[in-house]
């Protein structure tokens, strides 16, 4: 094995690893504002709309990631939607994260106690207020788990990118390997490299759980901190 | 733009290719199941080796996106002499990794039964070998299934990956009639439906699955 | 808007009833609270004493009849064709912006210390300034005996601190009326004073109460009124003293009865608690 080739394509690997991070970050940002804001509407609004969400969400969980992103990338222009590749794998990305989001969520603001809020509604707390200063800071905690697991598939599915040619590191790496030949040490880079993605974010997230238990006194971390092993990548 | 007719045509290809995704899919359960099973064991054992093995093996499967194993295994076998027919390559990849998640769902299944139990039947004389088959197995199946029918899910949703390897199954074949009819949307919705059909059903039952369990546990 | 002959009037509830299901759990229920009155709801448990009060601050919302705040209609607005619709939220903050609530379990925020508790809706809803909210976060906390907890966390108290920082929270907002939900069910019986005691201060103060309590005690020495519930619809109500020493119906006398046999009993064993 030579791994000289990954030394002489440094800064083309260098750039995919950047639009990686970025269509993750991107990704997680987009589906947990959407996420959030599904789990929100579910929580006030009427049956039918609430009904339509379902619908949603059910009909993103039973299809493939991949068959998402080619009917935005491919299907889209027959509905006069022209996606960059970029933007499609973004919007794909979000999309998909936003119905775990949502769940996350969902169950997030089910665990604050119902009590909590009715005091907060009798102070004359709007529902908006509510949820900014009570429901989310406290679920948080809770769920910070669960959000870091799935941050972690999130990544996970980003080489998929590659396939509607974004230019992201699985692209540009399988690139450098069927131009040289040198399929398996582009591939073990590529492995190593989505391995270690995983592993610090897991890291990150155990750390983040700990200070914040922490920081909500020792309740609240007597839950987190059980929810952790229970949600812990091994 | 909506052609009635070239979609009816296409059908038949479409089901040709669930119909793959299907075997597949249940090829890598099963495999999966059993490699599961193996990997459990392991990282139940009371050799601390074997245990790490067992980690280790979790770890990289689990950690590794599966598009770069099935990359992996598909460009390596030819490289060590092994010359698998690409079907083979796709499911042995669908099996590893499933096989990883497999094994922490028993796990979990088997750690949360209570020790007390256990030692009642070693009293009462059963081996460890008909605790395990007996007592242990049976319950841990059951307090699991709904979690392992949503790993089956999870499994025909990443078959759609091994389309990248050239296997016909249900997305490649949408893709070759997208291709040529030039009618993508269409075919990819179709392809779409489909796998909600199946999945969905598999959903509903895991559902009404996890019910029954909670029911009799209440 | 009708009540310009009962200007003092503070809380009404007129031919309210609620019900879950089938089930009728509130039967025209007619009720005033005049200002500075307190008022203890009693009764078996299922009777609705919990479920009337929650009526009263359409945490429940009522099925029909009309309940008043200080006049304004809670919780409905009478639509154009005389059918009534759902308040929006806003206006239902609106009507009772004027009313406070003490709940059974409390029901502190966690994750804030307890002067931020007190200061939260001071600071967010009545837009008052940090330092200043400080300072009357600071004054309430002292009037429930609790000054040097401010910057502890709630589940650092114990739950008669709880509930008496909940009570500051409450009176933070200056309310015309405060409602109470079994404030000391949920308490260690050696708690129980020390909540009934701020209670007891508030009601001197001239404070309007309404109190769903199990305290018969509390009852006979604070309340200007008790009233009987029983399934649903108030049987009996007059002064402490009357309702207690010689009470009208059957259903009352066999509370009543029951509740000195049960004190009684664990008197004789000499043990202090009683749960």
């Amino acid at each position: 094995m030579d791994f000289s080739v990954l030394t002489d394509h440094l800064p083309e690997i260098a750039h995919g690893f950047l639009i990686t991070l970025l269509s993750w970050f991107g990704g997680i940002m987009l589906g947990a504002i959407l996420g959030l804001l599904i789990a929100i509407i579910q929580l006030g609004a009427g049956r039918w709309v609430r009904a339509g969400l379902r619908v949603y969400i059910e009909i993103v969980r039973a299809t493939p990631f991949l068959v998402q992103l080619f009917l935005l990338y491919y299907g889209g222009p027959a509905l006069g939607l022209r996606l960059s590749p970029m933007a499609a794998g973004l919007i794909g990305l979000g999309i998909y994260g936003s119905v775990y989001f949502a769940e996350i969520f969902r169950t997030g603001f089910l665990s604050v106690p119902r009590g909590q809020i009715e005091a907060a509604h009798m102070l004359g707390m709007s529902p908006r207020t509510v949820i900014r200063r009570i429901q989310l800071p406290q679920m948080m905690v809770l769920i910070l788990p669960a959000l870091t697991n799935f941050t972690i598939v999130l990544g996970k599915e980003t080489p998929i990118l590659s396939i509607i040619t974004v230019p992201e590191l699985t692209f540009v790496l399988t690139g450098i390997g069927s131009e040289t030949f040198a399929y398996v040490e582009t591939l073990l880079a590529l492995c190593v490299g989505y391995y270690l993605m995983a592993e610090f974010c897991s890291r990150l997230g155990q750390r983040l759980e700990s200070r914040m238990g922490r920081y909500l006194g020792q309740q609240s971390s007597g839950i987190s901190s059980e929810r952790n092993t229970a949600g812990a990548r091994t | 733009m909506f052609d009635l007719a070239i979609l009816q045509q296409g059908l038949p290809l479409l089901i040709a290719g669930l119909w793959n995704t299907v075997w597949l899919s249940a090829l890598g359960l099963i495999l999966g199941f059993m490699l599961g099973v193996i990997v459990c064991s392991l990282r139940l054992s009371g050799r601390l080796a074997l245990r790490r093995l067992g980690g280790a093996y979790v770890s990289i499967f689990r950690g590794i996106p599966l598009l770069i194993q099935l990359l992996f295994i598909y460009y390596l076998l030819p490289r060590i002499g092994i010359e698998a027919p690409a079907w083979v390559a796709a499911t042995a990849g669908l099996a590893l990794c499933c096989g990883a998640y497999f094994a922490e769902i028993l796990r979990g299944g088997f750690i949360t039964l209570p020790e007390g139990q256990i030692e009642a039947s070693r009293l009462l004389g059963l081996n460890e070998w008909q605790i395990l088959v007996r007592i242990r197995m049976p319950q841990a199946l059951r307090s699991t299934l709904p979690a392992l029918l949503n790993e089956v899910i999870l499994l025909i949703k990443a078959s759609s990956l091994i389309s990248v390897v050239g296997i016909a199954e249900l997305t490649r074949s949408a893709q070759n009639l997208a291709a040529s009819t030039f009618m993508q949307l269409q075919f990819y919705m179709a392809a779409a439906a489909l796998y909600c059909v199946v999945n969905m059903t598999l959903a509903v039952l895991a559902g009404r699955m996890e019910k029954r369990f909670e029911e009799a546990r209440a | 808007m009708t009540q310009t002959s009962q200007q003092q009037v503070v809380l009404e509830a007129r031919g309210m009833s609620k019900q879950f299901g089938d089930h009728r759990v509130l039967e025209d229920i007619n009720l005033a609270v005049k200002g500075s009155e307190v008022v203890c709801l009693i009764g078996p448990s299922g009777s609705g004493k919990s479920t009337l009060l929650r009526c009263l601050a359409f945490l429940e919302a009522y099925d029909d009849g009309d309940v008043f705040v200080e006049g304004e209609l809670l919780g409905y607005d009478r639509g154009a064709n005389g059918r009534r619709l759902r308040s929006r939220p806003a206006r239902l903050r609106e009507v009772r912006r004027d009313m406070g609530m003490v709940f059974q379990q409390f029901n502190l925020w966690p994750h804030m210390s307890v002067i931020d508790n007190v200061m939260e809706a001071l600071v967010r809803v009545r837009g008052m300034k940090r330092d200043e909210a400080r300072r009357l976060a600071l004054e309430v906390l002292d009037k429930v005996g609790l000054p040097e907890k401010a910057d502890v966390w709630p589940s650092r108290l114990s739950g008669g601190q709880q509930q008496r920082v909940a009570i500051a929270r409450s009176l933070a907002m200056s309310p015309a009326i405060m409602l109470f939900d079994e404030p000391t069910s949920a308490l260690d019986p050696e708690l129980v004073g020390e909540v009934l005691q701020v209670m007891k201060q508030l009601a001197e103060e001239g404070m309007t109460m309404v109190i769903v309590t199990h305290e018969m005690g509390f009852a006979a020495q604070a309340a200007d009124r008790v009233i009987f519930l029983d399934q649903g619809h108030i049987l009996e109500q007059g002064v402490p003293k009357q309702l207690f020493r010689a009470p009208r119906t059957e259903r009352l006398a066999q509370f009543l009865q029951n509740y000195l046999q049960r004190n009684e009993i664990f008197r004789d064993d000499g043990k202090e608690g009683y749960r």
